[in-house]
């Protein structure tokens, strides 16, 4: 590989970040149409006491650990949010915050162990190992067959949920799939990007492509290419300017963001201005 | 054309039908049925219970008493349920419509394209078809939505408020196709809010106020005295144009 992607870690972290860029930029189309921004975010942060318990039990490990914490996270939100009175996120919240108190007792009071607390946060995308590239592909993998078949449904659902459950989509179904696969995902990127710029991939790529179109398969697709991109670009930042990558990638991806936002305001006002200009 | 066979089965019985929510009754003990192949209204105050009726028919909401739709549904929801933002096209909006029959492993093919081509043509918005739903007026969004319902190609149609909020053309459009879809001997029964549209095109009434207040062919049922009963208002009718009028609301001099 050409500089600066010469080294081996650099390239596990390059083929990790493009690979990552598939279950991201799909899953983010849906994290953004579907207002899941703060469930992203929620359940990479929720994982605390998954990693914990998995630091301090070997046997269980730390990667076993944040997906029974994803899962458990993601299990009590759906169920509790089945309360119509407890809508936006308030869920989602109370159950983050139940997570993180639970993983700072059981830190402090039960298995002490000395938790990386920077690597959990922030990940690192250097230093992720063959084993984690293998997940990440295998995640792509089934995040990119299980969102096409499903997409139709999710799509309908998404549209109109008043009219997908009596026309039999099931939309309940497509939700349990949506928010399990969005427990994985995050989960398999922790160690790239650690807990909490998780969300940024998910998110900002998805968003910065919902502003330049108006249809779903571009913006799934503008979506991925865009999350690769990012990640390669802040890779070869980080590596040029010797600064943390996840950091790196999430700046590039709000910086990206802001850029298509200025310029996609400027061609509205400029259309807005000559269609005035055309009906005087 | 075709009208569904005299002595046919009704399309839609309901038994003694009552639903309520968190303990609060929506519908008490109501009977009535459908014949297959007509147009039938469902009317009644804000809170009658005729979303209630909808969904009770649709099976999605628990109930009491014994609700009989013969034959397959398609759906219209209310405008407002939808997610106008949604990044999709008016002819992907239809094209969901097929969603149901393709299953997760089949795409649409090209038939079920030109199905909702079709739909879209009969609805007057062949030159939508490529717009942003997001993009269309009201009136055409709910065409859409009904060309939805048509193309998932079921025998009895149920409509939730179709006319209201909609521009006078769009409601024409939207009427005719309904009034075909019926000559082609499919049932249709919708609620609505206007009862001068609802006593010109359904062949019947079902008139409700948290029960049955009265239900049959049109001619019977739009009467003064049924219409007072259910809305507690008199039916006024000048020119050609029906209204309501409410007691005890009353012009300033």
């Amino acid at each position: 590989m050409p500089p600066p992607f010469d080294a081996p870690y650099i390239e596990r972290a390059l083929l990790a970040g493009v690979l990552l860029a598939v279950p991201f930029g799909l899953l983010g189309t849906w994290v953004v149409l579907r207002g899941l921004a703060f469930f992203a975010h929620g359940v990479g942060v929720a994982t605390f006491p998954g990693v914990v318990v998995g630091l301090g039990l070997p046997a269980l490990g730390p990667i076993a650990g944040s997906l029974a914490a994803a899962a458990g996270f993601t299990a009590a939100v759906s169920l509790f949010e089945r309360d119509h009175r407890l809508r936006g996120g308030a869920v989602t919240g109370l159950v983050l915050a139940i997570a993180l108190a639970l993983g700072g007792l059981l830190l402090t009071s039960v298995f002490r162990v000395a938790a990386p607390v920077e690597s959990a946060l922030f990940g690192s995308l250097l230093a992720i190992s063959g084993a984690d590239v293998v997940r990440c592909a295998a995640v792509a993998l089934v995040a990119l067959v299980t969102l096409v078949l499903t997409g139709r449904s999710l799509a309908a659902a998404t549209f109109d949920r008043e009219w997908a459950g009596p026309a039999g989509l099931r939309p309940g179904r497509g939700d349990v799939l949506l928010l399990g696969l969005l427990a994985l995902a995050v989960v398999t990127a922790l160690p790239a990007v650690g807990s909490l710029l998780v969300s940024g991939l998910l998110v900002v790529p998805a968003a910065t492509a919902r502003l330049v179109t108006d249809r779903l398969a571009p913006m799934q697709a503008l979506a991925v290419a865009l999350c690769a991109l990012e990640t390669v670009l802040g890779l070869a930042l980080a590596r040029t300017l010797d600064i943390p990558p996840g950091s790196a990638v999430a700046a590039l991806a709000g910086l990206g963001f802001g850029l298509v936002a200025a310029v996609a305001g400027l061609i509205r006002r400029a259309r807005h201005a000559s269609r005035i200009g055309a009906g005087a | 054309m075709k009208r569904a066979a005299a002595g046919s089965p009704p399309a839609i019985v309901a038994l003694d039908l009552s639903v309520a929510y968190e303990g609060r009754p929506a519908l008490t003990g109501v009977t009535f049925s459908v014949p297959a192949g007509t147009l039938a209204g469902v009317l009644g105050p804000n809170g009658a219970g005729k979303t209630t009726l909808l969904r009770a028919l649709l099976g999605v909401v628990s109930h009491t008493g014994s609700v009989e739709v013969n034959g397959s549904t398609s759906y219209v929801p209310q405008l407002s349920a939808v997610d106008r933002t949604f990044p999709v096209d008016a002819l992907g909006v239809v094209l969901m419509g097929r969603y149901p029959r393709l299953g997760w492993l089949r795409a649409p093919r090209a038939n079920d394209r030109r199905v909702a081509a079709e739909l879209l043509d009969q609805m007057g918005l062949s030159d939508r078809a490529r717009s942003p739903f997001a993009s269309l007026s009201g009136g055409q969004r709910q065409r859409v939505l009904v060309a939805r319902a048509l193309a998932q190609e079921g025998e009895v149609m149920l409509l939730d408020e179709p006319l209201t909020g909609i521009d006078a053309a769009s409601q024409e459009v939207v009427l005719r196709v309904l009034a075909d879809h019926c000559a082609d001997g499919h049932t249709v029964c919708m609620t609505t809010h206007d009862l001068a549209q609802a006593a010109r095109v359904c062949d019947r009434l079902l008139i409700l106020d948290g029960r049955l207040v009265a239900e049959g062919p049109t001619r019977e049922v739009f009467r003064p005295e049924i219409i007072r009963a259910a809305y507690r208002a008199e039916l006024l009718s000048l020119d050609g144009e029906t209204a309501l009028v409410h007691h005890g609301v009353h012009p300033a001099p």
